[in-house]
């Protein structure tokens, strides 16, 4: 996707919890990218959505405040979102500790 | 984890913790949401994050047959969502009565639940709330909703049977609506659903006199509900009725910010009085 090692991992990390909510269909449909829509391209449901937004709060817990994120957005605009426009915000939320760390 | 097991059952559930930095309110919020196309969404994108920013502990999730919950073939009575809410609560350590949260059917729970466990209920809120079938002379639909309701799902479960939809689920933009499509003839073809709504009565209007809790009822100015809403709110002991100027059933979606403005209010003013801890970690 990018020179940013940082990001690409975030995004490695999105698509792998897509595809295990999704199922098989998604893996078919198209391959995951910075680029690709949540709706245009993924077609995902809305409560898939929610259910990726579960997991990326489990998963990086309070050093990403997904409540907030989501609090600021109307839905559409959540689901007009780009599977890069997620990894972004993620990566710049969990850059710090990243550094020093990344190769 | 966002799967839970209560009632026989495993549940998507979504809990939102209130934020570290800001006083947490004591009483959690439990989201309800609407009859068969709905799930957990509708409320996780509208009310739950700014709720639980605002200092609330929120869960959220998917009732019987909906959205990521499983789908078993019977169950969809009142009683039942009421049995799965309390199992509900208690697995996910819920030890405090909770602000009822309902939407549409969602808002028939949450008044069945107030009436036959009211020590799970601190407050309801009802958001266009199926909540009262009392016929009045002057309105259509002598059956009541209850009636048209039945109706209404079975013309959909018919069209749904002899219009198939593909062996395979297509990809692309389609891929959502042959979802949605499946999910609704799964459940509206595949369990007692229509069955148990044709059996709902309407509560008796001096056992709702007799309710104690606190009801916030928030309807919309042209909902067919609004008629019915007065009515409740005229038997109910401690209901405050809001009617929103300019929206029909779908008050949620398409006045949010009243309804969060109208919710954000009334929480801190009506606070479980039992000061057990709230909602584990």
């Amino acid at each position: 996707m990018s020179a940013d090692p940082h990001a690409d991992r975030i995004l490695a990390e999105v698509a792998g919890m897509l595809a295990e909510i999704v199922g098989e269909e998604l893996l078919i449909a198209a391959e995951i990218t910075a680029d690709s829509g949540f709706d245009d391209d993924l077609a995902l449901e809305s409560i898939e959505f929610v259910a990726l937004a579960g997991r990326l709060q489990e998963r990086y817990g309070d050093r990403v405040d997904f409540i907030a994120f989501l609090a600021d957005l109307e839905i559409e605009e959540i689901m007009a979102m780009t599977v890069g426009r997620l990894v972004n915000h993620i990566a710049a939320c969990t850059r710090s500790e990243a550094v020093g760390g990344t190769r | 984890m966002s799967e839970v097991y209560a009632n026989g059952l495993r549940f998507h559930v979504q809990r939102l913790p209130a934020p570290a930095d800001r006083p947490a309110l004591r009483t959690p919020v439990v989201f309800l949401h609407g009859l068969v196309l709905d799930n957990l969404s509708s409320f996780y994108y509208t009310l739950a994050a700014p709720i639980a920013r605002a200092g609330s502990e929120v869960v959220l999730y998917d009732q019987r047959g909906h959205g990521r919950t499983e789908r078993p073939r019977t169950g969809y009575d009142p009683d039942t969502a009421v049995a799965d809410l309390a199992a509900l609560l208690k697995a996910c350590d819920v030890a405090t009565p909770v602000h009822l949260v309902g939407n549409s059917f969602g808002g028939l729970i949450a008044l069945h639940a107030a009436r036959t466990r009211p020590d799970l209920v601190a407050s309801l809120v009802l958001i266009e709330g199926q909540c009262l079938d009392l016929p009045a002379d002057s309105e259509p639909y002598a059956g009541g909703w209850v009636e048209e309701m039945a109706n209404t799902l079975n013309l959909a479960a018919l069209g749904l049977e002899s219009h198939p939809g593909p062996d395979r689920l297509p990809t692309g933009p389609a891929r959502k609506a042959a979802r949605l499509r499946a999910g609704a003839d799964a459940l509206l073809n595949g369990t007692t659903l229509i069955e148990d709504v044709t059996l709902l009565r309407a509560p008796d209007p001096d056992e709702l006199a007799d309710l104690a809790c606190p009801v916030l009822a928030l309807y919309g100015e042209l909902s067919e509900l609004a008629a019915p809403a007065r009515r409740l709110a005229a038997l109910l002991a401690d209901c405050t009725l809001t009617v929103l100027p300019g929206v029909a059933h779908t008050v949620l979606r398409e006045a949010t910010a009243p309804v969060l403005d109208a919710v954000l209010d009334w929480l801190p003013r009506h606070e479980s009085a039992d000061t057990r801890a709230g909602v584990g970690r």
